[in-house]
């Protein structure tokens, strides 16, 4: 597994580095000073798993995630901010706390791979659209998540911001839904109308609507409507 | 505050006195008609008692027996009230006799009248005395409770502050990776986080420290961040011959300085630098720490820094009252300047 190394303090990525030494399965592919760096680092070497420190000067580990589009997989790094902790403690995300003890670091790892072998990478796209395998890490306030873009049903633009819709929660991203669109696959996401993208494995069932339209059912209830110049596009994709 | 205190002490006493007068004068018409200059009389009378309380007042301020043990004060006490309640008794005796309430004028002058009335005005005073008295130390016993407790408070805050564990974590990090690299510098660096550990677990015990051991932890706790920071901290400090006849409290500087860094370089991609300056002038040391940054980003607002800089204030105002002094303020040239003044003690 290819990994990127962020953290501000030079000594800090040199031991991590050091202690890496010790998991032949991850190869440290680039180390990153700052958000910045990182953002430009994570385009050009795609790397399958970040090693993320939270305080950085400029933008926070949390600001460079909500900026990138696609998310590998990440642990965070800290030595111990009382903030993050929080959000870790909420959301289950994985994290070291430094100095990192080896052990902690093997039990990180050992879940890791685990994690990555039964996504297999292969599934990764290559044209780097967002397909149904990637995962986007939203912050709505103190709760963050790593969603699987499987689990989200559908989009949902409100203002400057996008309602994310899964399991029970509706995490708000500062984005547009047009922007989104072009980064999603169109082989798993349709955009139903100017308001919502769909994503198509979560339909359910497909009534007529008013002036041509459509009205979709998706798994869990919410209901979308599907605006007339979309219809046509929605049914040659839904049928054979 | 003050203006308080001596509104409820006059309304003590007229209240006070002329319940007083009232009483004498139901107690007395219970028994007969009271003539008008009975009244009067009774009044008068209080007027007189209220007039001498006031200046035993006066006099107790003036000398300060509040300030007393018991054993010394209660003789002294006692003493001045025998002696006012006879004065209370020679100046109504004129009042008595132009009012006409005694109908022989030797009576006034009669042994056992004097001691009878005499007496029962020693026995008023001391009744005042006990209230007056009492009233005092309650007050101060409440005073003294409240600045335990505030100073309590403000230890805990400070053990929290000192021990900031973001900081612990990351020089252990950082000393972690030195090993390897620089065996030598790694085993400083232990003495130094030792040195600050040791100092911040028995700093509440002290009320102030020599300036030059602050300045040891200052100097300990920046060689710590150097290693973490690298070349993105640079440090400059300039300290006045004079400073070190100075006493401190024990990690304010080292506190402002760890400030300056969370809030100032730690945010600043590529670093910056801190600056402690010392002055003298006058019997006050003047404490200069400036560093890289800005203070109307709003990253002095958070929660923990608008604590760190309450605290300081108040640690002053508690030490030093009005003679020290502290401000924090932007300067143009992209620096935040921290300004702590303090007197000789």
């Amino acid at each position: 597994m290819r990994a990127l190394i962020v953290d501000d303090e030079r000594l800090a990525r040199k031991e991590l580095m050091k202690l890496l030494e010790d998991h032949p399965g991850i190869e440290v592919v680039g180390e990153a000073m700052n958000a910045d760096e990182a953002i430009q680092m994570t385009s050009d070497l795609n790397p399958d798993l970040l090693f993320l420190d939270i305080q950085m000067p400029g933008k926070t580990g949390f600001q460079l995630l909500e900026e990138l589009d696609s998310v590998p997989i990440v642990v965070f790094t800290t030595a111990y901010d009382e903030f993050a902790l929080k959000a870790f403690e909420v959301s289950a995300l994985d994290y070291l706390l430094k100095p990192i003890q080896p052990e902690r670091l093997s039990e990180a790892v050992t879940k890791i791979m685990d994690k990555e072998r039964s996504k297999a990478i292969a599934a990764r796209n290559p044209d780097k659209k967002l397909g149904l395998n990637d995962q986007v890490f939203v912050k709505d306030g103190d709760r963050c998540w790593f969603v699987s873009l499987a689990n989200v049903r559908m989009f949902e633009s409100d203002g400057n911001y996008i309602k994310v819709y899964f399991d029970t929660n509706r995490p708000m991203i500062h984005k547009s839904l047009n922007a989104l669109d072009e980064k999603l696959d169109e082989r798993s996401f349709f955009r139903a109308s100017r308001k919502h993208i769909i994503n198509l494995s979560w339909v359910e069932g497909i009534e007529q609507w008013f002036n041509g339209g459509l009205m979709v059912k998706l798994k869990g209830g919410d209901k979308v409507e599907v605006s007339r110049r979309q219809a046509a596009k929605f049914k040659d994709m839904m049928s054979l | 505050m003050v203006s308080n205190k001596k509104r409820l002490y006059w309304t003590l006493q007229i209240v006070g006195w002329l319940s007083y007068a009232l009483l004498q004068i139901i107690v007395f018409s219970l028994e007969k008609e009271i003539p008008i200059r009975r009244v009067i009389f009774f009044i008068v009378e209080a007027l007189i008692c209220l007039g001498v309380t006031h200046f035993f007042r006066y006099f107790l301020n003036r000398f300060k027996w509040l300030g007393l043990s018991v054993p010394k004060m209660i003789p002294r006490v006692l003493v001045s009230i025998t002696l006012l309640g006879f004065v209370i008794y020679f100046l109504r005796v004129p009042v008595s006799i132009v009012l006409k309430v005694v109908n022989v004028q030797r009576l006034a002058f009669d042994t056992t009248q004097i001691l009878g009335f005499g007496f029962f005005y020693v026995f008023l005073l001391f009744l005042w005395s006990l209230f007056y008295f009492t009233y005092h130390y309650i007050e101060r016993y409440n005073k003294s409770l409240k600045y335990e407790a505030s100073m309590i408070e403000i230890e805990l805050n400070n053990l929290k502050n000192q021990l900031n564990p973001h900081f612990i974590f990351n020089a252990l990090n950082s000393i972690r990776a030195l090993v390897d690299e620089n065996p030598l510098k790694s085993k400083q660096a232990i003495n130094q986080l030792s040195n600050i550990l040791r100092n911040s677990l028995t700093f509440e015990k002290r009320g102030l420290t020599k300036f030059d051991d602050e300045m040891k932890i200052v100097k300990d706790y920046l060689g710590l961040e150097s290693i973490r920071f690298e070349e993105r901290l640079k440090t400059e400090i300039d300290i006045h011959p004079g400073s070190s006849s100075f006493m401190v409290p024990p990690f304010m500087i080292q506190t402002m300085v760890e400030n300056g860094i969370k809030h100032g370089i730690s945010k600043l991609t590529e670093g910056g630098i801190i600056q402690i300056k010392t002055l003298v002038s006058d019997n006050r040391l003047k404490v200069q720490i400036r560093n890289s940054g800005h203070l109307l980003n709003g990253a002095r607002k958070t929660k923990t820094g608008g604590m760190g800089i309450r605290n300081t204030k108040h640690r002053l105002k508690l030490l030093y009252g009005e003679k020290a002094s502290f401000k924090i303020v932007d300067e143009n040239n992209n620096f935040v300047l921290t300004e702590i003044v303090i007197p000789q003690t």
